[in-house]
This record gives C-alpha cells, structure tokens and sequence, in this order.
C-alpha cells in the first residue's frame, strides 16, 4: 500500500521565490523578473436560445455562467458568422464551439459537425470531454473520431451516424474526401466545421491544409451545406488573416479573454557563460534540472518542457538522481511525451491530481491543449521557437486563481538568445505571424488534381487566386484531366491523394538508414536540397547526441545508410551556392541597404568537407563530395549594402560582414515568422550579379515558397531592428554562434563589421 | 514573372518522375501507345457470341453522349442447365452467395458486370461501361450501355438506374467488393440516388471459391471459363490496360479501341451467367447424392447444405470429401463427420473413424482433445446401447 508522500519542508510558492529572488547566485543569471498581476473574470449570461437541457447540465456542473469571451463565441457561431477565438491556454476554449454543436444536434438531431484537430491524440481527448458532456445533457449525440486508427468494422456506422466526426487534416485529404459519397448524411448536414489550435495550421502544412478546405467547402457546396467554421487559436499576430485564409470569407475575431489568471511571475534565465572566446554557456538542461529540483523538493507541483525526447529523457533521469528512493516515491516525476498510449497518460494525469506524482517532464505534447490539471510552476529548458508556444507551455502553470510561476531557461541557439536578453519581445503582444501561401503553385496544383477526382471542375471555377482556368486546361492536355461538357474529369488510374504529405512540399526526401547492430531503422529524414551538406558519404550526422557515419548514399534511391560512430572530430561541408533571380516581385532602397523579394533559382553543389576536431576545431583532414547539383525554384527576400556603406573596406572586411549579418538575420529571422529556421535558405554574395553589390539572400526552402520571403520583405526595418538589438546586447566579445556566427571561423572582426553595417558605433 | 505553364509543367513532370519511382503509384496517368491493345489493327473475331458492332459517332459527326447495345443469345446455345430454366430455388439461391430476399424467378435476377477507369475506387473513378443480362422467356439479353462522354455521366447513370430498377436481385462476380461500391459511387455524384438493386445480391465469387479453390490455380473468371467452361478467351484485353483504353478512346474516338473492351465485358457477363449455372449444377448434383469429386469442394458444399438445413446432401458431400480427401482434409471435417454419422445411428462407423485418426496422430493438439473427448463420448454411447440391447 502506498503511503502518502511526505515532504521535508512544505515551503508555499511564495516563499520559494522569495528565496529565489534573494540569491544571489541566481540573480546574476535572471534577465528579468516580471510579475503579472491576477485578472478578474468576466461573465456574461447563458444566450437565451440555448437549449435548456445544456444550461441546466452546466449549473449542475456548477456552472452558472459563462465567461464573456465563450458567450462572444456562441453569439457569433449561432448568428452563422466565421468565427476565431483568441484567449489564452485554460480559458475554456472547447466550451466555444461545444456548446453551439450540442445545441445544434439537441435541436435537430440530423445536424452534423466536423472536428479538426491537428494530432490524433487531441483528437482522442477532445472526444471523451464531448461524450462526456452530451451524456450528461442527455441528448442522443454520437461523436466518433475517425483517423488511420478507425477499425474498418465501425467505419461504416461513423460515416452514417455520427452526428459529431472528429478527424485531422491528413485524413480529411486523404480518407474523407475522394470518398465523400459514403458521407452523404455528413455533408448535406453539415452545420459546423471546428478547426482547433489554427495556429498550427502554417507553412507548408497550413498551405496544404488551406488547399485541404477549400476541397471540403467544395464537397459541401455540392450537398448543398454551408458550415459555420468555429476556429481557436494561441495568441499570434495575424489570427484574422490567417483563419481568412483558411476560411476564405470573412472572419468574426474574438480576443478578449473573460476567464480569471492568477497572479504569475515569469522569470527569464539565462545560464552562466563557461567559455567566453566560443560564446559556450552552461547546458540548459542542468541550469532547468536546478531550478526544477528546487520546486519539486519544497512540493511544487512543477511541469519541465524540452524541446526533444532525448532531452526529456535525459531530464528524467537527472531529476530522478536528485529524488533517490526509498526517501522519495518513484513517480515522483514521470517523463511524458508523444507516443504514450493514452492510458499511461490517464494515469499520469491522475497521479497529478491526487497528488501522487509532482512533477511532469515533457516535450511539447502537451501544449497543445490536452488537460492535464492545475500545475504551480513550469520550467521551459529552451525558448519553444515561438511566442504563442511560450504562452501555452507558460500556461501549464496556474490554471486556477492563484500565484503561478514559469521559468524560461535559454540555450546558446541565436533566438534563445535574443528572447532571453529581449524578455518584452514575449511580454508585450505577439509580433509573430502564422504565414500561409495556399496558392503556391507547386501545392495548388496538386490540390487542383485531389479536387478534380472528388468532383469535376466547371470550366469558369476559381480554386485559389491563381490562374485556375490555365491550369485545368493544361492538365487537361496532358490527359490528367478530360474536358466534357464544359467540365473537367479526372481521367487517370491513380488516386491523387494517395503518397500526397500534407506536412511536406514535396515527397523528395532523403532517408537516413541506420544499420548500427545489423538492423535497419529509419531515424529521420533530410530535405534533398540540403541533404549534400550532412549526408555526403563519410559525413558525421549527428543525432539525437550519437555520431553517426555515412556509409553509404543512395542518391538515386535517396537513403543514405550511417552507422555509429566514436570519433573526435566532426565534419563540415562547403557549397557553392549560385542564386540566380528570375523575377523581381518588389524593391526599396534605403540610405544603407536595398531590399527586395522575387522569384530566385538557387543552386547548389556541394563541394568539399572538412574534418575538424571537436573542441579546438583544427582542420585534420578534408574529402571531395559527389553529388550532383541541387535546383530549388523558390521565392526569395534580399537585402543588399548600399555602396556607401562599404565605403573603403578591403574586400576580406566586407566578406566577413556579409558572412556575419547573415548569419545574424537568418539566426532571428524565424522570429519573426513563426518559422524553424531549417525552412529558411541562406546564401550570400559579395558581388550579386543581380544587384551588383554586397547582397545576403534569405530564401524558403519549399518549392515556390510559402510567403515567408515577402513577409521579410515587409519586415526588414523590424528584422534589422531586432538584429541590432541582439549585437548590441549578445555577451561574447567577438562574435559567436548565437549572434554572428563564430569569430574563430569567420574572422575576428567580425562582431565589429557587422555592428559598422549596423550602424551600432 | 516565368510563363505559368511552364512552371506547371515542371511541377506536374516531377510528380510523375516521384510517381514512377519504384513502390510509388503506377505511372499509368496517361495512356501511351505502348500499350499493346492500340497495336492491334483489327480487335480479333469474338469468340462464340458475335458482337455487333454499332457506330459511335453520328452522320452529322456530333457524339452520342452513350449508347446501348444489345444482343439476345438463345438459353440453349449458352448450355444452361438450370440458370435462367424454371422458377428459382430459395435454397439454390443460398448456395449461389445470395445475400438478402430470394427473387422467386430467374426473370428478376439482373446479371451484370462493370468497367471502370480505375481500381482503387473513390470519387474520380467512372464506370464507363456496364454490362447487364436478363432472361426473357427462351433468351438471354445482354445490354451494354457505354458512356461515350464524361459530360453525359448524368443521362448514362440515368438510364442505367431505369435499366436495373424493374430487377429484385443482380448477380455478379466480385461485386460485392468491387462493382456495386462503384456504381453506388456514380449514382450518387451523378444523380444523387441511392443503389437498391444489390439488397438481394448473387456474388457468386465466394460459391465459385469453394468449388474451385486450389484447383486451377486462380480463381478468376478467365480461369474458370478455360477449366470449368472449357472455352477460353483466345485474343482478351488484360483487365489492367482496360482505363487506359477508355482515356484513349475519349482522346481518339476510334471505335476500334473500345471494341475489345465491351467484348471483354461481353465475354465477362455471359460467363458470369454460365458460372452460376455451373455452381448450380454442383449444387442440384450433391443434392442427389453425386458430390463434388473435388474433395475440398465437396468439404465446402457440406458446410453450406448444413447452413440450409439439407443435411441429407450434407452427409453425402461429408463421406465424399472423406473418402476422396487427404489426412488434413479428414481431421479437418471428421468432427461433424462423425456427428452426421451418429445422427444417423452408426455409431460404430463413427468411433471406428475417430479412433484410426487418433491413432495417426493427426490435427493440432487441441484437435486431439477434442477428438479424444468425442471417442470417450461415443464409446460410452456405444455400451449403453449395447447394454440397452443385452438387457
């Protein structure tokens, strides 16, 4: 039997971060200490046209109001107007479009609705809460999800009975939609459609997923529907313009909260240097383990996120260390990450609530709205790559009215760095924006095709802003598509939608083989553009903090096979980047810098690599690579020097600045774009022959791009502001890799030439 | 700005270059005059049911949006036993794969048969001809309607739904599957009705399995016309170039492409309704005691008659499937073997049986267990009989 777990020294919250803030030694590491102060909720009334079974099961609930943002929400969706709502995490978000649905089938039991969730685990939560709530109404609702995990035996009573389906985009693309006449029931009573967590829906896979809709409004009008979309989102930005551009109407906004916070002290961390000439600071995972050993150990309930498995791992086995059994209980801290079957995470879950397990571990599984209870404090170990991620893994903490903390430790990465030396970029409202492009040629066309097979296009039908009518008709020539009768039909075998990703561009990958143990195992894969530069035979690749060699790469078959290695040295890899401009979409010239986005074709081939030893990086070798050139058609931003502002440079000066103010730019670019900063291409060219001068390219790596480059384009004052503010303030001497990239490999003036281009002295 | 369709260009050539990579979809996007069927000049003769063979194109040189052909084949010259003969057997219909309300005559059963342009399914594929057969008085009558024009799918489904609804049941070979999800697809996209013909469906590929499995290799209706039916396709159209030879056609309008394809479906259709009288005969045979001398088949069968009731038959087909089958095959069906040997009252025949295989050491050993336990049973049976008598 399980004793209760008893702490040492019950110490409140308070009194921690009293002690916290007093010491000294963890005071010289606090970039700020900011405390939030509590917010009052706001009510507002039951509407009176919802159905008294659901009122009187909320009262029953103990629920006798709702809170003023949720009865916006239900305002707008009844009045049949798009909506999006924008509060924070725990603002009761699913009562949004809940309840409307409910309302709707308690009314009209052929009503139906469509959830959207962008992973199949919120999927699975989200259906509980749903059944849940319908059964304590009391009304005959039959909710069901349907993904890749829906046995074929029940498929048939989903398609005709479910009044509320809950899927994701892939198989909406895939499942659903080249199948719509086994959905009639859905479709012709289709009064709802919920897309959750918008703010996912970006890049590449919101593109795809805008395409995906305009599929599904396409489907709908041909049964004669016309869903209300209800969307929610994290704080960003632009939800106005994103959710438009998946809804493609127009869009009620709802952002002001109505739900009670408490009081919050955020605290930024930023761990101590250890090796001032490479900009090495102390691990973020040991300065986390430390502040996240110091709450658990006084019983703060405490939730650490990091931003891989391994390093969850990693952090479990070091807390793990610090509790030793049999003084402290096992599960006292449990790992939680994707892959968990949900009974696990039940379990967990309930430990936390009853009080048996303190603290959670977690990669970013969990800050997609799964509800995993009250938390007192949360310990980020990295900046989560956006503001509206740092808010929701923020928000773990403090779900009820009282004082919550979150700590956010920052690693050497550039924007790490810059977050935790610049706290208000996160304080004060969001600058980043979800960017989607759904009329990218290279998806749309793809889409034109899924949408063809679903139903026949009418020779005058717009699909997105591009050229539909060109399109078809060259499909048509290519005997894609047939023109009859002023329509145009799939006239193919294949299934479009079929070997289609929704989460890629395109299908071009290369797979990395480890054949470690005689096994084969996918570990991961590379984008083939970029693939020369880490899977070149004989390369370290590393991952997951194992080397691994290159054995062998299949370039035809695109895989590369590694194996683990114990070596000292890593390798790195030159190209020869030639970007060519095939159209200039706009151009601005200021006093230093030109800036301007288009159409480029960048080539690339990679060259030569180097092996260089870990620590003092010294040169112990070198191979030739061969694999041929690598083309990308893509949309590009660029920033070139006036001429003035190089004035009287030696050449080798300017190199180094351009080098450097690249690296700085795409180092903090994904800021600003909600990005990964592996989706931006960087190339640099002291003489462009398109611009004639000194010139940093910042291009996207999908295919035809996904509007990152124009958003850039418009951004540049913001970027080279941020750019500025980071130099000024990043605390190595000279240049290292969380600004301008390393001063031993670039050239020791090279913080100096690119504050001169800066004009920071 | 570069000229869009050259950009298309590019994008659609690569998704066709990642397609035709191997283990990604077959590149068959597009018909090409590799496929051999484009070779052939002159479709050949067809074999003993001629074709006529109508123009698809007016005199004013405007298309028939489709068109129906139709032949009548008289019952005897399709060598019919009981198909399409007298008034239709509940029982027999049981055999033959019916699922739903027996038709109660020949006359509303609808034999038919489909071609698509394409296997996988789904909203884009078409039925672009259908084939269906009925019985009218002495004759067969086989109507082909063949959708010349995507655009007319409307009226082509339209007439179609006239065609079939008169029908109480349709037949078919893999239908259940393949055909009827199909033009269950096509009504609803074309004129948003639902499919009601296959309430009472004949799908004679699982009756045809159970005769003839492991017996000629493959279970294909090309396979049982040349080893049941004795008459083999010589010149056919592989089923997989059939789309291919439609996209041709709608490009081409030559009539020579497609007339292959609606012999195929010709061919296809007839031997679907001389299959199931094959099935029939099987059928009606053991029911006179002549089982199949096939032993699986005959195994087969018993089950069925079982299901039906008919254990008369049943039995028959039993000790025919024991007597021509291998040890496997006796393991297998010796259980309910003995069960109808009991019924009957050989109890003696029964345990003689259930003890030889014993003592071979057949089955599995739950198998074992269960043919141990039923020996124990019918020897105490066997003395309490004999005890009855003795006293």
């Amino acid at each position: 039997m399980r004793t209760a777990v008893r702490f040492p020294a019950r110490v409140s919250l308070e009194q921690i971060l009293d002690t916290l803030a007093r010491d000294p030694d963890f005071k010289q590491l606090v970039t700020r200490w900011e405390r939030v102060p509590p917010r009052r909720a706001s009510y507002a009334e039951f509407p009176a046209w919802l159905d008294g079974r659901i009122s009187a099961t909320l009262r029953r609930r103990g629920i006798l109001s709702l809170y003023s943002h949720q009865a916006d929400a239900l305002e707008s969706a009844h009045a049949g107007k798009h909506t999006v709502v924008v509060t924070p995490t725990a603002s009761g978000k699913t009562l949004c479009y809940d309840l409307p649905v409910i309302d709707a089938i308690a009314k009209d039991p052929s009503a139906r609705a469509l959830y959207i969730f962008p992973t199949k685990a919120l999927a699975q939560d989200q259906l509980t809460e749903l059944e849940r709530l319908a059964k304590d109404v009391d009304i005959d609702l039959k909710t069901y999800t349907y993904d890749g995990d829906t046995p074929p035996a029940v498929r048939a009573a989903i398609r005709s009975a479910g009044h509320v389906v809950i899927t994701n985009p892939d198989m909406l693309h895939t499942g659903i939609l080249p199948h719509h006449t086994k959905w009639v029931k859905l479709f012709e009573n289709l009064r709802y459609v919920v897309l959750d967590e918008l703010h996912t829906y970006r890049g590449v896979f919101g593109s795809n997923v805008a395409n995906v809709l305009r599929r599904l409004r396409r489907v709908c009008a041909f049964y004669g529907s016309h869903p209300v979309f209800i969307c929610t989102s994290a704080t960003i930005a632009n939800p106005e313009e994103l959710a438009r551009r998946h809804v493609e109407d127009d869009v009620v906004v709802i952002d002001q909260s109505g739900a009670p916070r408490g009081e919050k002290v955020l605290v930024f961390v930023n761990p101590p240097v250890v090796n001032q000439s490479l900009g090495v600071r102390k691990s973020a995972l040991f300065t986390g383990r430390d502040i996240a050993a110091t709450l658990l150990a006084s019983g703060v309930q405490t939730i650490a996120f990091t931003r891989s498995r391994v390093s969850t791992e990693l952090l479990l086995t070091y807390l793990r260390a610090r509790f030793p059994q049999p003084q402290w209980p096992h599960d006292l801290v449990r790992g939680y990450r994707g892959g968990y079957l949900p009974s696990e995470r039940r379990a967990i879950e309930r430990g936390l609530r009853d009080g048996s397990v303190r603290g959670v571990v977690s990669t970013n599984a969990l800050e997609l709205g799964i509800d995993i209870g009250a938390l007192q404090a949360a310990v980020l170990i990295g900046y989560p790559g956006t503001v509206a991620s740092t808010w929701q893994q923020m928000g773990r903490a403090g779900r009820r009215e009282e004082l919550s903390a979150a700590f956010l430790v920052a690693t050497s990465l550039p924007v790490d760095q810059y977050v935790v030396q610049h706290p208000d970029y996160v304080l004060l409202r969001s600058p980043e924006a979800g960017l989607v492009n759904p009329d990218n040629l290279h998806l749309l066309v793809q889409h034109l095709k899924c949408g063809a097979f679903e139903i026949p296009f009418e020779r005058k039908e717009r699909f997105g802003t591009e050229d539909t009518p060109g399109v078809l008709s060259y499909l048509d020539e290519q005997g894609i598509l047939h023109e009859a009768d002023g329509r145009y039909h799939w006239s193919a075998q294949s299934f479009p939608a079929e070997g289609m990703s929704l989460r890629t561009a395109t299908s071009d990958n290369v797979v990395v083989v480890d054949q470690t143990d005689g096994k084969q195992r996918v570990i991961g894969e590379i984008d083939r553009f970029g693939a020369p530069l880490t899977l070149h035979e004989q390369a370290i690749y590393l991952h997951e903090g194992r080397q691994l060699q290159v054995e062998r790469l299949d370039w035809e078959n695109a895989k590369a096979y590694v194996r683990e290695v114990k070596v000292d040295y890593y390798t790195q890899a030159g190209e020869s980047v030639r970007i060519r401009v095939l159209d200039e979409f706009a151009r601005q010239d200021s006093a230093r810098f030109g800036r301007a986005h288009g159409e480029v074709l960048v080539s690339a081939i990679a060259t030569i690599y180097k092996k260089l030893t870990m620590y003092t990086h010294e040169n112990i070798g070198w191979g030739k690579i061969h694999i041929p050139e690598q083309e990308l058609q893509t949309t590009s931003f660029w920033l070139s020097l006036a001429e003035h502002a190089t004035a009287g440079w030696p050449r080798e000066r300017v190199e180094v600045a351009l080098a450097g103010l690249g690296n700085l730019l795409h180092g903090l670019a994904p800021l600003l774009l909600m990005c990964d900063p592996h989706d931006l291409g960087l190339a640099v060219e002291v003489r462009s022959p398109h611009t004639e001068l000194p010139t940093v390219y910042l291009f996207d790596m999908t295919p035809g791009g996904v509007g990152f480059s124009e958003r850039l384009f418009k951004w540049t004052d913001a970027l080279l502001e941020r750019a500025r503010e980071h130099l000024d303030s990043c605390g190595c001497g000279t240049g290292c890799p969380s600004c301008v990239g390393p001063a031993h490999a670039l050239g020791h003036d090279v913080r100096e030439a690119v504050a001169d281009l800066l004009s920071l002295r | 700005m570069n000229d869009l369709r050259a950009r298309i260009a590019q994008i659609v050539e690569r998704d066709r270059t990642l397609q035709s990579k191997p283990g990604g979809v077959r590149g068959s996007e597009v018909g090409t005059d590799r496929n051999p069927l484009y070779a052939m000049a002159d479709p050949p003769a067809s074999g003993r049911y001629p074709i006529a063979r109508g123009p698809s194109v007016r005199a004013d040189g405007s298309v028939h949006p489709f068109e129906v052909r139709e032949q009548r084949i008289a019952v005897d010259d399709l060598g019919l036993e009981i198909v399409g003969r007298g008034a239709a057997d509940p029982l027999l219909l049981a055999h033959l794969g019916l699922k739903g309300d027996p038709p109660d005559r020949w006359q509303d059963v609808l034999f038919l048969d489909t071609e698509t342009t394409g296997l996988s399914g789904g909203t884009g594929t078409y039925v672009f001809l259908i084939g269906v057969a009925h019985f009218a008085g002495e004759e067969l009558i086989l109507r082909q309607h063949l959708l010349l024009d995507l655009g007319a799918e409307r009226a082509f489904i339209a007439a179609l739904k006239t065609e079939i609804e008169p029908f109480r049941a349709c037949a078919s070979y893999n239908g259940k599957s393949f055909d009827l999800p199909i033009i269950r697809t096509r009504f609803v996209m074309a004129i948003r009705s639902e499919l009601t013909i296959d309430d009472s469906h004949l799908d004679l590929l699982h009756p045809a399995r159970r005769l003839w499995r492991n017996r000629f290799g493959s279970t294909s209706l090309r396979q049982l016309e040349e080893s049941v039916l004795d008459d083999g396709r010589i010149a056919d159209v592989p089923g997989w170039l059939i789309p291919d030879a439609y996209f041709h056609y709608l490009r081409k309008r030559d009539p020579a492409i497609i007339a292959p394809v609606l012999e195929h479906n010709a061919r296809d259709v007839i031997s679907l309704v001389r299959i199931t009288d094959r099935v029939a005969r099987a059928v009606a045979a053991a029911r006179t005691g002549r089982a199949p001398d096939h032993a699986p088949a005959a195994f087969a069968l018993a089950r069925v008659f079982e299901h039906t009731g008919e254990m008369d038959a049943a039995f028959a087909c039993y000790e025919s499937a024991y007597y021509d089958g291998d040890n496997t095959l006796r393991a297998k069906l010796a259980l309910a073997f003995a069960r109808h040997l009991e019924r009957r009252g050989e109890v003696e025949r029964a345990l003689r049986m259930m003890e030889t295989l014993v003592e071979l050491g057949l089955g599995s050993p739950r198998w074992r267990e269960q043919a141990e336990a039923r020996v124990r049973r019918l020897t105490r049976k066997r003395w309490r009989s004999a005890l009855r008598t003795a006293s």
